[in-house]
């Protein structure tokens, strides 16, 4: 990784903390993920979702393991959609950003049945709303933001 | 000529009077419109000098003001952290238990945040550990879910998945304190229908859970009533903290025992060691330091003659 994509993506980790705690219960670095597997470059995103991945395990009150679904779930939707649709849609980030919607009612359920846990369903079907609703616009935020960044618009 | 008219003007005055009628009065005319402009002119230049002096006195004042309001903010949060700070020091550690204030940092962060959660600035290197428990000034906030070197995660009493055995101080009626989530009353479980429970009555820990000293003060009852054919009345009651104000916390730890170099050194005023202490000083340290001392001196101790040995 080059210096400006390093500061890029530490200035993204950096915001995207801070908009957790102001938001709870919705991932603000998820829409970064996708970007870099949009970016092609595996590496990248391999080292960014290693370090996303510990910051919301670490962060969170669920055993480890919940967000390994949840990251590669979403992995999986991303590759599954590129087959079907344009990878840069707006539409296919709003069918993603719904998807992850249901991903996270669906797995709080399971992770917490699994670890015997309760969490209170009205609050995280919240959270999910919102997360479907913040995904999109935010991949579209720094979709643009990263399009205009010096020698950074050839690249996606 | 000249001469002529001069004796004559001087003598009759007529063309002077012609002069003034004339020329003065002209003048009058041109100066004086002139003069009102001048003066308003001037008057509009000292006024905006003058404003403009205001103006920079204005922004001078102003920049006080909001230096002031700065100062004023400063103090009132610093009034509002020693108040909190001095709640915080006026909790009384139970007996055998110390405290520590620790700064919340946030609440609960990321997709994996399920549980009703707040983060803490002390973790493992201040001994911290899972289960410690932490109070605030009103009472039981919670314990630790999780802990690293330096950070914590704390979970709250109001959590659906926080189980507490608790008393109520005045009636002494037992039952488990059960929360329902964030804004939501919290559930008395397991209190029988003839129990004297009233509400107002604050809730206390009892320890038998083992994590929280006894008689900690955790909720207050808000409603009692009786529910179809239940065997147990309905207890509704509100956690003493608010969720949304904490900034502060303290953590309880469990003291560690005293040291047997200490124990032994306070009854014994005389210079000599009595025989055989060397010894038992040994045995205390095979058993470990977290060993009550009543355990250990329950334990019989080698009689030993007098003499023998020696």
């Amino acid at each position: 990784m080059s210096g400006r994509r390093v500061a890029f993506w530490s200035v993204f980790t950096l915001c995207g903390m801070w908009l957790q705690s102001f938001l709870p219960g919705v991932d603000f670095l998820a829409p970064g993920l996708i970007l870099s597997l949009q970016e092609e470059k595996l590496r990248t995103t391999l080292i960014l979702g290693v370090i996303w991945l510990f910051i919301q395990e670490g962060t969170g009150s669920l055993a480890f393991g919940t967000v390994v679904l949840w990251y590669g779930l979403l992995v999986g939707l991303f590759f599954f959609g590129h087959w079907l649709f344009e990878a840069r849609n707006f539409v296919f980030m709003m069918i993603l950003g719904a998807c992850l919607g249901v991903l996270h009612f669906g797995l709080m359920d399971v992770m917490t049945q699994l670890q015997d846990w309760r969490a209170a369903p009205g609050r995280v079907l919240v959270e999910s709303i919102v997360q479907a609703v913040v995904f999109p616009v935010q991949w579209g935020l720094i979709y643009i933001i990263h399009n205009n960044l010096p020698h950074n618009g050839q690249n996606i | 000529m000249y001469l002529g008219v001069f004796t004559w003007n001087i003598r009759t005055g007529y063309v002077d009077t012609l002069a003034s009628h004339t020329g003065l009065e002209l003048t009058r005319w041109v100066m004086t419109p002139g003069r009102w402009v001048w003066t308003r002119l001037s008057s509009f230049w000292e006024r905006y000098v003058y404003f403009v002096g205001v103006r920079q006195e204005n922004e001078t004042l102003r920049e006080e003001l909001a230096k002031a309001n700065d100062e004023l903010v400063g103090a009132r949060e610093q009034a509002s952290l020693a108040k909190r700070l001095t709640d915080l020091l006026l909790i009384t550690p139970p007996p055998q238990w110390t405290r520590e204030a620790s700064r919340v940092i946030a609440h609960r962060l990321g997709p994996n945040a399920a549980l009703e959660t707040f983060v803490i600035d002390k973790g493992r290197r201040s001994d911290v550990d899972v289960n410690t428990p932490v109070v605030a000034p009103e009472g039981v906030v919670g314990r630790v879910l999780r802990a690293s070197m330096n950070a914590a995660t704390v979970i709250m009493v109001t959590d659906p998945n926080s189980k507490i055995p608790v008393v109520s101080q005045k009636t002494r009626t037992q039952g488990i304190l059960v929360g329902r989530g964030s804004g939501q009353p919290m559930v008395l479980q397991y209190v029988s229908l003839s129990a004297q429970i009233e509400p107002g009555e604050t809730l206390v820990t009892t320890g038998l859970e083992g994590i929280f000293p006894q008689g900690l003060p955790l909720a207050a009852v808000t409603n009692v009533n009786r529910e179809g054919a239940s065997l147990f009345l309905n207890v509704s009651a509100q956690a003493l903290f608010d969720p949304k104000r904490l900034e502060e916390v303290a953590l309880l730890k469990k003291a560690p025992p005293a040291k047997p170099e200490e124990e032994e050194a306070l009854p014994d005023t005389s210079t000599k060691r009595p025989k055989g202490a060397a010894d038992r000083k040994g045995e205390v340290k095979k058993r470990g330091r977290n060993e009550p001392p009543e355990a250990r001196s329950q334990e019989p101790a080698p009689k030993k003659k007098r003499g023998e040995g020696q």
